[in-house]
């Protein structure tokens, strides 16, 4: 066999390996979300029967949904959590695009590289370390959406800065902001009418990545939100772990309903996330 | 009236670094002024300074009279064309040009009316409803300079507006921004490092060099006048040759210019400001301009080393002892060998020799001590 033959062959091997390596991982992944998809299309008695039967002995059924919104009160927690995660998202938008609007264009100024490196310095520690002291100190004011609000964007707002940091640095070039300048603007237009619209693809990035932490979360909102009326969708699905029962068909159709709607956002936006991740990256 | 003068300015950055020294410019009404130089000099920390884009740390900047040292650029009435051409990406060229004027919150009829108007003179008509990205470089270009012209400034500045362009398309703007000119009747100050283009467009230029302004002058004048050396050798295409090791000699009364051991006598305006700055004999650069070079004849010699035939005209790379000596003679004027490795003769008319200080560097004929220092009081040091 001849050297290009050898290497044309350990290529292809190679190819074939990657491939199957790929599959694994995707199944992996896709295999909880699958087993949700399909049972939740079955009565309580088929998934126990057969949780990974297709279609279930008694058919298929969208009982579980109108069950389990009004198990939940569905409505009322999912505008809870629409309105947190809606605001949590935009406050962290414009709030980490200006502060590292500010940061990059007063480099020389110490005192704002000081307050990047705290930032970014706030990133290592963990959640899980902050809870006791954030309960105790915000105790008074705890058990309000806005609480929750401002506690989102105070956590994700190192990140998000983090990244328009980066975006602004590298794709935002200092003579657009003095044409703005020329033209007109003051420092707040040049920031809204010039830099804000050219960060689309990190916008999109850090609101793709938020909003679907804020959706998703239960660990905060379980400790600032304790009244009912307040539940966002990760909260309320405690209700269907009961002590002695445990209904799996309602707690399916309430986890889908959960991911729905974050899943379309998702498929919206996903091409901007990657745009946004690697932007910066390679001068264009 | 929409002069523009610099008095003094200066700029220091941290204190410490020098980038623009004592700078006083009178830029007249509608006049055209080119400011010049090599990379670093400071030209375009002028203009910043001038658009408002720089602090201006020591002198004063009048524009149309009022002192503008403190004005917000919104407030100068300038218009500035960038280098990279600086256009809004999310906007369409249309919102492009019509930007500062909805700031101003112009209606928006007439904000419609000036945007096409703009659009028609440059051409660009059918590009208003594009994106930047999909215009070309030129095209972009006029787009830039729509975006200032539509604001109708009084001032008019532009930095280096052509670099970016390949050398057909920069021609052709070239005559554009010449053809705008006229057309706009304003005051434009331009920065380049381009002599080609500072000698073609401008009505005055500002030669600097390390944040000093060498000499202010019209084209003629910087190409016949060369105050000092530098501005002697930045100006004129090929550049000027210089021979070093050369005297000025005062023999019965007389100067004259010795290159090479050969005397040339100086004519009457040159032998009048010698003996009006009481010239002392003394070692000397001289300076002669390639295009003012006669071969075929003459008391100096040198070997062709390297001969470019340019169509009207040769492009000879000679050696004369230690130098090397660059001529353009028109084709039809030849009558003498110069393919490489010719011995040719060659001499120069004595009134278009540049006599420059050995020490100085100061041309001995032109450099005015008085208007330097009103210019820029260590010009001298070039």
């Amino acid at each position: 066999m001849t050297e290009n033959a050898k290497a044309a062959r350990k290529k292809k091997i190679a190819h074939v390996v990657m491939w199957i390596v790929l599959l694994i991982l995707f199944v992996c992944f896709i295999f909880p979300f699958l087993l949700v998809v399909i049972n939740v299309f079955k009565t309580k008695g088929d998934i126990t029967a057969d949780p990974l039967s297709l279609i279930g002995a008694h058919g298929f059924t969208l009982q579980n949904f109108p069950e389990a919104m009004k198990k939940m009160n569905f409505l009322t927690v999912f505008g809870n959590s629409l309105i947190i995660t809606v605001c949590s998202t935009i406050l962290t938008i414009v709030l980490s695009s200006m502060t590292a609007f500010v940061i990059v264009r007063n480099g020389r100024w110490k005192l704002c590289t000081l307050i990047f490196s705290l930032m970014i310095a706030s990133m290592v520690i963990p959640f899980q370390v902050l809870m006791v002291p954030l309960v105790s100190v915000y105790g008074p004011i705890l058990n309000s959406r806005i609480t929750l609000i401002l506690m989102h964007v105070g956590f994700s707002m190192s990140m998000a800065v983090f990244m328009f940091h980066g975006s602004i640095k590298t794709n935002i070039p200092l003579e657009l902001e003095e044409a703005a300048t020329i033209d007109g603007c003051n420092r707040w237009q040049t920031y809204w009418k010039v830099v804000f619209p050219l960060l689309k693809p990190t916008i999109a990035t850090v609101g793709i990545i938020n909003a679907m932490a804020y959706w998703n979360d239960y660990l905060l909102p379980s400790l600032v939100l304790k009244k009912k009326e307040l539940y966002t969708i990760p909260i309320a699905t405690q209700a269907f772990y009961g002590t002695y029962s445990t209904d799996i068909g309602l707690i399916m159709a309430a986890l889908l309903l959960a991911m729905l709607p974050i899943l379309i956002l998702y498929v919206f936006l996903q091409r901007y996330i990657v745009e946004g991740v690697t932007s910066g990256a390679v001068k264009g | 009236m929409s002069e523009v003068i610099l008095k003094g300015i200066k700029k220091i950055y941290d204190g410490d670094v020098t980038a623009v020294h004592d700078v006083n410019i009178h830029i007249k009404d509608k006049e055209f002024i080119v400011l010049v130089g090599p990379s670093g000099c400071g030209k375009s920390t002028t203009l910043r300074m001038v658009a408002g884009l720089e602090d201006i740390s020591d002198g004063e900047l009048y524009i149309d009279g009022k002192l503008c040292n403190d004005v917000e650029p919104k407030d100068r009435d300038i218009a500035m064309v960038f280098q990279s051409y600086a256009l809004y990406p999310h906007m369409t060229v249309r919102d492009n040009l019509g930007f500062a004027l909805k700031l101003k919150k112009v209606p928006k009829a007439e904000i419609k009316r000036k945007v096409e108007e703009v659009a028609r003179v440059l051409d660009i008509t059918q590009y208003l409803d594009r994106k930047p990205k999909a215009l070309s470089g030129g095209q972009r270009q006029r787009v830039a300079i729509g975006r200032a012209m539509v604001r109708d400034p009084k001032v008019f500045l532009m930095d280096e507006p052509l670099s970016n362009l390949d050398a057909k398309l920069r021609n052709q703007m070239r005559a554009e921004i010449i053809k705008l000119r006229s057309r706009i009747n304003t005051t434009f100050m331009y920065v380049t490092h381009d002599q080609t283009e500072a000698m073609t467009l401008g009505d005055r230029i500002v030669i600097m060099k390390d944040g000093f302004v060498n000499q202010i002058g019209t084209p003629q004048e910087l190409f016949g006048k060369p105050v000092n050396l530098f501005v002697a050798g930045f100006i004129g295409m090929p550049v000027m040759n210089f021979f070093a090791g050369c005297n000025l000699l005062l023999e019965g009364g007389k100067y004259y210019a010795e290159i090479r051991n050969v005397k040339f006598e100086l004519d009457e305006f040159q032998q009048k400001a010698l003996k009006s700055r009481n010239q002392k004999p003394c070692e000397i650069i001289c300076g002669i301009r390639p295009q003012h070079i006669t071969v075929g004849e003459g008391e100096l010699s040198a070997k062709v080393e390297v001969s470019e035939l340019l169509g009207t005209e040769f492009n000879l790379h000679a050696r004369s002892g230690d130098d090397e000596v660059v001529m353009v003679i028109p084709t039809m004027d030849l009558n003498t060998d110069v393919s490489m490795g010719a011995n040719i003769k060659f001499t120069v008319q004595p009134k278009l020799i540049q006599l420059f200080d050995k020490e100085t560097k100061n041309n001995l004929i032109w450099y005015d001590p008085v208007s330097a220092k009103a210019n820029a009081p260590e010009c001298a040091r070039y």
